[in-house]
């Protein structure tokens, strides 16, 4: 298929449709799931339709290093690509690996001004991300996330944070996001359903309504499919 | 302990997929040993840990569970856990890491089965022979099939695959197993299932585990006659089950496939038994050195201890405790305030201090015993090296080893060193399995070739300092390849009537782009002729006739790789055909079909990692991007960024002078060799441009 037939038949595109227009621009969007349910193949989904469509990737991970993020990457392109019998596979992973970067911090050692520095090295290096996702993030101040989302605005990009609860099922948005409700736009749960890993949405910007989201990620093939 | 029960030692890795559970499963069995006392939830952190030695993360954590090896004790069994990347780096590293493996788990998601890189490792852990035992992990999770996953073992990796348990509910519901040996059901309980208890199968199982059982029993009497007369006599025992299983996991001609859920502790312990019944103990393996005084003849080393000590270092760490060697012992013991010999460099060290690894300490030992693995401090040495008593002189070679990515000519001087360079070539190809010599069969110049401008600039300036010898060398050359990306028919006759007798031959048939997998093989031929078209006598010449045209493709005269020819069809004639006519057909028809098949040059594609203070990041990124490479990402820990990045090696000249430049001399890098990949376009072009101004036409 082509690349322009994949990303329009991408379950992403649902996803928007969901989310009234998808997260949009200079917003942040937090993941919530267990342990092991799926967050950064999730993720990757994400970022691999965003470089499928000529955007730009920053990838941080808090968690793990960055030949592990990149293995995730290599495995969800290669089953995405073989089952859309993508055309040119191997010239488009070169491709999508050229736009996307990967920056490992220890917990700790992260911080908005962080990101603002590595956003500025690798806009001087290479080119500004369209999305960035963070992983592996504990806990952030109400400062440092409203500098995030100022950055968000500045490239004009969307942010994803990935967020670990205990249990496999998310029963409501957790309190340490709650807290930080009017600056998060959108907030995910990813949980174990019936044969697959299912999406429902939290909260939809200003959305009364939440709506079904029929997306999912097969936990065989770590890809997001229709639900 | 018994520290010399040789055939109670296990030298094992754990292999397996991304996010499989390795480390999860790891912590576990270090937890269960006794080794570790709390377990915390992995989340990967470790993986961060592991590789950021200083990093803060590590101390809160308090241990280190992927150092190159990791020693414990179960029942009674001393078990190194030796580390075995599980994403694919292609490195002689990752080779002598499978390389000092006796056996090994091969872990797999109960959800994602079996996956890409898996594959990879399992292909990798076959070339060295080591045999496995599967560990289904993940049951506790929605979607977990272990049937499913022990028939994709089957396959798609072609194991033999046997289920040893029965899952006791899955997914929210997995509670236990079911053990088909014993046919009990084991539950653990207790503080983070320490407790192994063992109940009746629960009623509606016990129809299912006695059909899985002769299931088993079936599968692995193929490996004990005595267990097959056994069974026809209904009088089958524990023992005789361990003993036909061992035998079929050490010809590897047996996977048994275990259950469980590290993260929900269950299953962990029976796997560690599972661990000592069937992978082999030192015993079991046979290894061989070559002997550096005979001409490099193999020789078989035993763990025996009062032979001559033979260890091999496999992996240097730069630990927080100082560097570390680690160093399996083949033969022989080590012992602490003993010399010993590095065969490669034949300089003596001393043996200082002998450790052996915890999870998150380190154990003074004044001796190992043979067969162990063991880590030595502070000692000068390279990872590969060999060392061994002063009494004999072996090397612990023989690795799989990728092809040389750049080559060099050298020119002696002078007489004098035109006499040396012999020698001195000589020495380094027998130490060193990456460097090679050859002379040019058309230029008559000597050239050598390695893994980087680097590796070959430490081996002019060796022979310059050891061998007095002083050469004038060429400029690099990059060892491209080339391939084929399209596959086509072919269909040629090479006839020719020259006087008398004539040649006739006619060949036909598909090529094919082998898929550049690690370990796909160069070149592929295949014959499908049915009904004698092309005589048997003459296949091998075709095949002949195609390996001579592989050494210099077409389009730069570069080798070229991943290339299946499948003949099927031809047509011979009873007085022109001959050897030499059908080997002419089959270079007819490769400079016919070369074309056609949409050729590519390949060039080899190199691992570079850069390393500064932070302030210089930009310009560290900067220098990989100008030189048409890939940031694959970067790391930062105190102060430094680490940048990890692909680039291909023809831009990699004059790098460590550039780097200097830009960063004040406060970055370094290291490099190598990663993958071939389709050079660019207009890369292509300009090769391509610059061979055929070179070379005639010779069609
Ligand atoms: N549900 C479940 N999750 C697991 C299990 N084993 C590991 N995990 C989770 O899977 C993820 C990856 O595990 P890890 O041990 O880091 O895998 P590795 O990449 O193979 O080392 C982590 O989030 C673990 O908590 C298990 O048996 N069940
Ligand atoms: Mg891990």
């Amino acid at each position: 298929m082509y690349r322009k037939f994949v990303n329009a038949r991408s379950p992403l595109r649902l996803l928007e449709k969901g989310l009234n227009g998808g997260l949009g621009i200079g917003n942040i969007g937090v993941l919530v799931a267990g342990h092991g349910v799926g967050k950064t193949p999730f993720l990757v989904g994400v970022a691999l339709d965003e470089l499928l469509r000529q955007g730009t990737v920053l990838h941080v991970a808090l968690d793990q290093t960055v030949s592990h993020v990149r293995a995730h990457y290599d495995t969800v392109y290669e089953e995405l690509a073989s089952s859309t019998h993508l055309d040119d596979a191997a010239a488009t992973h070169t491709e999508v690996d050229q736009h996307r970067s990967i920056r490992a911090y220890a917990p700790s050692g992260f911080s908005a001004a962080k990101l603002r520095d590595a956003v500025k090295v690798e806009s001087e290096a290479g080119s500004k991300p369209s999305l960035i996702l963070i992983e592996g993030l504990e806990e952030i101040s109400r400062e440092d996330l409203l500098d995030v989302g100022a950055l968000a605005t500045e490239l004009a990009a969307e942010v994803w944070l990935s967020f670990a609860t205990s249990g496999e099922q998310v029963t409501g948005i957790p309190e340490e996001v709650k807290a930080l409700d009017d600056i998060v736009s959108v907030v995910l749960a990813l949980e174990p359903g019936d044969g697959s890993v299912v999406l429902r949405a939290l909260k939809d910007h200003d959305n009364p309504d939440l709506s079904e989201l029929h997306v999912a990620l097969d936990p065989k093939t770590l890809l997001l499919v229709r639900n | 302990m018994a520290m010399n029960d040789l055939s109670k030692t296990r030298n094992i890795g754990i292999s397996a997929h991304i996010d499989s559970g390795k480390t999860t499963l790891t912590e576990r069995i270090l937890y269960y040993t006794g080794k570790i006392h709390a377990i915390h939830e992995v989340r990967g952190k470790d993986e961060v840990g592991a590789t950021m030695d200083s990093m803060e993360l590590e101390r809160e954590r308090g241990i280190t569970i992927a150092s190159a090896a990791t020693y414990c004790e179960w029942d009674n069994h001393q078990i190194n856990i030796i580390d075995t990347p599980g994403h694919v780096d292609f490195t002689i590293e990752v080779e002598r890491a499978l390389r000092v493996l006796d056996g090994a788990v091969l872990i797999l998601c109960g959800v994602a089965g079996v996956q890409s890189q898996s594959m990879t490792v399992d292909r990798q852990m076959k070339r060295y022979k080591v045999p496995r035992i599967a560990f289904i992990n993940k049951l506790d999770r929605s979607g977990a099939d272990p049937r499913r996953v022990t028939q994709q073992l089957r396959d798609k990796l072609a194991h033999n695959a046997v289920m040893f348990q029965l899952p006791i509910g899955l997914e929210n519901e997995f509670a236990g197993v079911i053990d088909l040996i014993t046919l009990k059901a084991i539950y653990f309980e207790g503080e983070e299932g320490r407790d192994v208890v063992e109940k009746d199968i629960p009623a509606d199982m016990v129809d299912a585990a006695a059909v899985a059982r002769e299931e088993m029993l079936d599968a692995i009497s193929m490996f004990s006659d005595e267990l097959m007369e056994a069974i026809l006599e209904e009088r089958v025992t524990e023992k005789l089950i361990h003993e036909a299983t061992r035998n079929g996991v050490l010809s590897m001609d047996l996977t048994p496939v275990f259950l469980g859920s590290a993260y929900k502790n269950k299953g962990v312990q029976k796997l560690l038994d599972a661990v000592n019944r069937y992978l082999p103990s030192p015993f079991d393996i046979e290894n061989t050195a070559v002997d550096l005084t005979n001409d490099e003849a193999p020789i078989i080393v035993e763990p025996k201890p009062e032979k001559p000590v033979v260890a091999l270092a496999f992996k240097l760490e730069d630990g927080r405790y100082g560097q570390l060697t680690y160093c399996r012992v083949y033969q022989g013991v080590l012992k602490k305030g003993t010399s010993i010999i590095n065969s490669r460099t034949q300089k003596k060290v001393k043996v200082g201090r002998l450790v052996r690894m915890h999870s998150n300490e380190m154990q003074d030992i004044e001796e190992s015993s043979s067969g162990d693995i063991v880590a030595l401090f502070g000692v000068d040495c390279a990872s590969g090296d060999t060392f061994t008593d002063e009494s004999i002189s072996v090397s612990m070679t023989s690795m799989h080893v990728p092809a040389a990515v750049i080559s060099l000519s050298v020119k002696p001087v002078d007489q004098k060193s035109s006499d040396n360079m012999g020698k001195a070539l000589g020495r380094f190809v027998r130490e060193d399995p990456t460097f090679r010599s050859e002379v040019n069969r058309e230029s008559g110049e000597t050239i050598i070739s390695g893994m980087g401008e680097l590796h070959l600039e430490v081996y002019v300036e060796r022979m310059k300092r050891e061998y007095n010898c002083e050469v004038e060398t060429g400029a690099p050359q990059v060892a491209y390849r080339e391939t084929i990306s399209k596959s086509v028919p072919f269909d040629y006759t090479h006839k020719k009537q020259t006087g008398g007798s004539g040649q006739y031959g006619r060949i036909a048939g598909i090529v094919e782009p082998i898929p550049a997998e690690e370990d796909a093989p160069d070149f592929e031929f295949v014959s499908e002729i049915k009904g004698g078209s092309i005589p048997t006598e003459y296949i091998p010449a075709v095949e002949k006739g195609f390996r001579m045209c592989l050494d210099k493709g077409r389009l730069i005269g570069f080798p070229v790789l991943g290339m299946r020819i499948i003949v099927n069809d031809g047509k011979s004639h009873s007085v022109d055909s001959s050897e030499m006519a059908f080997q002419a057909a089959a270079r007819g028809a490769f400079r016919e079909f070369y074309g056609r098949a949409k050729p590519v040059i390949l060039e080899p594609i190199m691992k570079v990692e850069v390393e500064g203070p932070q302030e210089f990041q930009g310009a560290m990124l900067k220098s990989i991007m100008q030189r048409r490479g890939t940031v694959v990402g970067t790391t930062e820990e105190g102060g430094y960024s680490r940048t990890e990045s692909e680039v291909p090696l023809s831009e990699m000249f004059g790098y460590a002078t550039d780097l200097r430049s830009l960063t004040q001399g406060k970055a370094e890098f290291s490099m190598e060799f990663a993958r071939y990949l389709p050079a660019p376009g207009e890369v292509q072009k300009e090769l391509k441009e610059k061979y055929e101004s070179k070379v005639p036409d010779d069609d």
